[in-house]
């Protein structure tokens, strides 16, 4: 874990990487921001380069992103998709379900909504 | 002519007699406690990096006297791998990321004069002067 | 430094008879003397050294090695202090550059609150650091139609001002005033696209005043919605209109929609530094910003939108997190 003090806040950031039916799945904890999303970056970017990689992202334990955080996602999505290879996110919160949407990215990436969240089911 | 000792850099254990060298030499020369631990300091980060870096090399120590003034001169010379960016090498912050210690700004800084030759695949050779004031 | 390390001695050897604090005082005053001095810590132990075998000729010759031993500990933390005063001195020939770029950054992207028959204007826009990611683009005829774009690099600093730049003297070739939103996000998106490193966007929303029906036709790529605030109803609308943020692919359709402004009626043009200010307590409630705005609803746009940014400043002790930039467009009433 690590842990970063930022203006007096502790502000840290779990990601777990766990491989099942091929498929790497990220589990991701905390907030995404501009001070954490260097430490996801991280955990993401050796992952990319490989041919046809099927990512889920795991964000039921994330409240939230910042733009920077956001940045993040779509530089992983680009690659992938250069890469032909495939990114799901899911357990977005509602929150996090507005960003999607306001930045338009709901059209073109693979988003699910938290189960049973806030009742206007998947995107 | 200036009568020149040097010691081979294989081990761990040639970074310390090289040391003894350089202290014995600036001893002699002249130079107080704290210019002899200086001279030390900068054998010692010349001696290691040759260790780490290169594999192999040798330092070399040489008396030297010039318009009535003593000194000492030390050349650390390695056939590695050379230094890609001499810049970066040089330059404060990347020492203490890397690791190196005090690194080529330290032995810079503990030395009066310095210089690097260096070419990529064939090897290293620098030379530190520090003068007996 | 013979001066210093003749008083060094004196010190010394007044102190250790009356070990009173008077004398550690004159201790701590000379160590700044021997600081400006640039007198290294070993060199202070050396100092030291030479001092004892003076006073106390007859000292244990182990206890006098052992300063030996020290003054080569000493040696790494003069090396480091050395290099810490050599990039602080580096750090400082940064940031005078840095003032610098931001003084270009403030030429090249100056933009002119239009001054428009029949719309009133007001615009905060204040970077979180030196350099902003913000931006905010004005361009009218004074006459019939007046076009206003505000965009939010994602990242900050210097990179994010340097592609501002770029989108400025894009949208500055191609007429904006008269062009529809969409097209003109069409064609920004172009140029962030082919231009821009891959983990580089923007967000834009950009609008077009049509003095003549009073039309505001606006698109969005991946921005904060606009408020629309309806005088007559005395309710807030949220202008979103959908659109993919700038520069992730090309050939995005971008959603165009228009609505019609009465007199009283106004629109505010928001980034997320305005909407997702943060405090101790978690985030303001998006209702907070309408609540302000409505307060000042009477007042003029420029006061509207200081009003916003100094309440909103204040609650983060202006330590803003974010760029904060606010547009605020209200329609005249003629009749005044």
């Amino acid at each position: 874990m690590i842990f970063k003090k930022i203006r007096g806040v502790e502000m840290n950031l779990q990601v777990e990487l766990l491989e099942k039916d091929s498929v790497q799945y990220f589990k991701v904890v905390g907030e995404i921001d501009a001070f954490t999303a260097p430490i996801l970056k991280e955990r993401l970017e050796p992952m990319q380069k490989v041919k046809g990689l099927q990512a889920a992202i795991d964000l039921s334990n994330v409240d939230y992103i910042d733009s920077t955080g956001l940045g993040v996602f779509v530089g992983f999505y680009k690659a992938l998709k250069q890469n032909e290879g495939h990114m799901k996110i899911t357990g977005v919160n509602a929150r996090l379900k507005r960003l999607f949407e306001i930045t338009g990215l709901d059209d073109i990436m693979d988003i699910e909504a938290e189960e049973g969240g806030d009742g206007d089911a998947t995107v | 002519m200036d009568y020149r000792s040097s010691v081979e850099i294989y081990t761990e254990w040639d970074i310390v007699a090289a040391r003894q060298l350089g202290r014995n030499e600036a001893r002699k020369i002249g130079f107080g406690t704290v210019d002899q631990a200086r001279i030390t300091t900068a054998i010692s980060e010349l001696a290691r990096n040759i260790y780490l870096y290169a594999g192999k090399g040798k330092i070399e120590i040489e008396r030297l006297y010039e318009n009535g003034v003593f000194g000492i001169l030390i050349i650390a010379s390695d056939q590695g791998p050379g230094i890609a960016d001499m810049r970066k090498v040089m330059s404060d912050g990347f020492t203490t990321s890397g690791g190196l210690g005090a690194g080529m700004p330290g032995v810079r800084r503990l030395m009066d004069e310095f210089n690097v030759e260096s070419e990529l695949n064939v090897g290293t050779t620098i030379t530190a002067v520090k003068w007996l004031r | 430094m013979l001066e210093v390390k003749r008083k060094y001695k004196e010190m010394v050897s007044q102190y250790v008879n009356s070990q009173s604090e008077m004398d550690l005082y004159s201790g701590h005053k000379l160590s700044r003397q021997f600081i400006e001095k640039e007198i290294s810590p070993e060199e202070v132990i050396g100092i030291h050294k030479r001092t004892l075998k003076e006073l106390f000729p007859e000292m244990d010759e182990k206890i006098s090695h052992s300063f030996d031993f020290l003054i080569e500990v000493m040696i790494h933390y003069g090396l480091a202090l050395q290099e810490h005063q050599s990039l602080i001195r580096k750090q400082e020939e940064h940031e005078m550059e840095m003032n610098i770029a931001a003084k270009v950054q403030d030429t090249l992207l100056k933009t002119k609150v239009p001054n428009f028959k029949g719309l009133d204007i007001g615009f905060v826009s204040v970077p979180a650091k030196q350099m902003s990611g913000d931006y905010a683009y004005f361009v009218s005829d004074e006459q019939s139609y007046a076009s206003v774009a505000v965009a939010d690099v994602i990242g900050k600093g210097i990179p994010a001002a340097l592609c501002m730049s770029m989108i400025k003297f894009g949208m500055d070739s191609m007429q904006a005033e008269r062009s529809s939103p969409r097209l003109v996000l069409d064609i920004v998106n172009r140029i962030v696209e082919e231009s821009v490193d891959d983990s580089m966007f923007i967000s834009m929303f950009y609008g077009k005043y049509d003095a003549k029906d009073s039309a505001f036709s606006y698109a969005s790529a991946g921005h904060e919605p606009a408020l629309l605030y309806k005088a007559d109803e005395e309710k807030f609308v949220e202008l979103d209109a959908k659109g993919l943020l700038l520069g992730v692919q090309s050939n995005v359709l971008y959603e165009e929609r228009t609505v019609h402004l009465a007199d009283g009626d106004f629109i505010a043009m928001l980034t997320d530094g305005v909407t997702e200010v943060r405090t101790e307590e978690g985030f303001i409630d998006e209702d907070l910003i309408k609540e302000l705005l409505w307060k000042v609803k009477d007042e003029p746009s420029q006061i509207m939108a200081d009003t916003v940014y100094r309440h909103l400043g204040e609650m983060q002790n202006f330590q803003l997190r974010d760029d904060f930039t606010i547009i605020i467009l209200k329609k005249e009433d003629k009749k005044v």
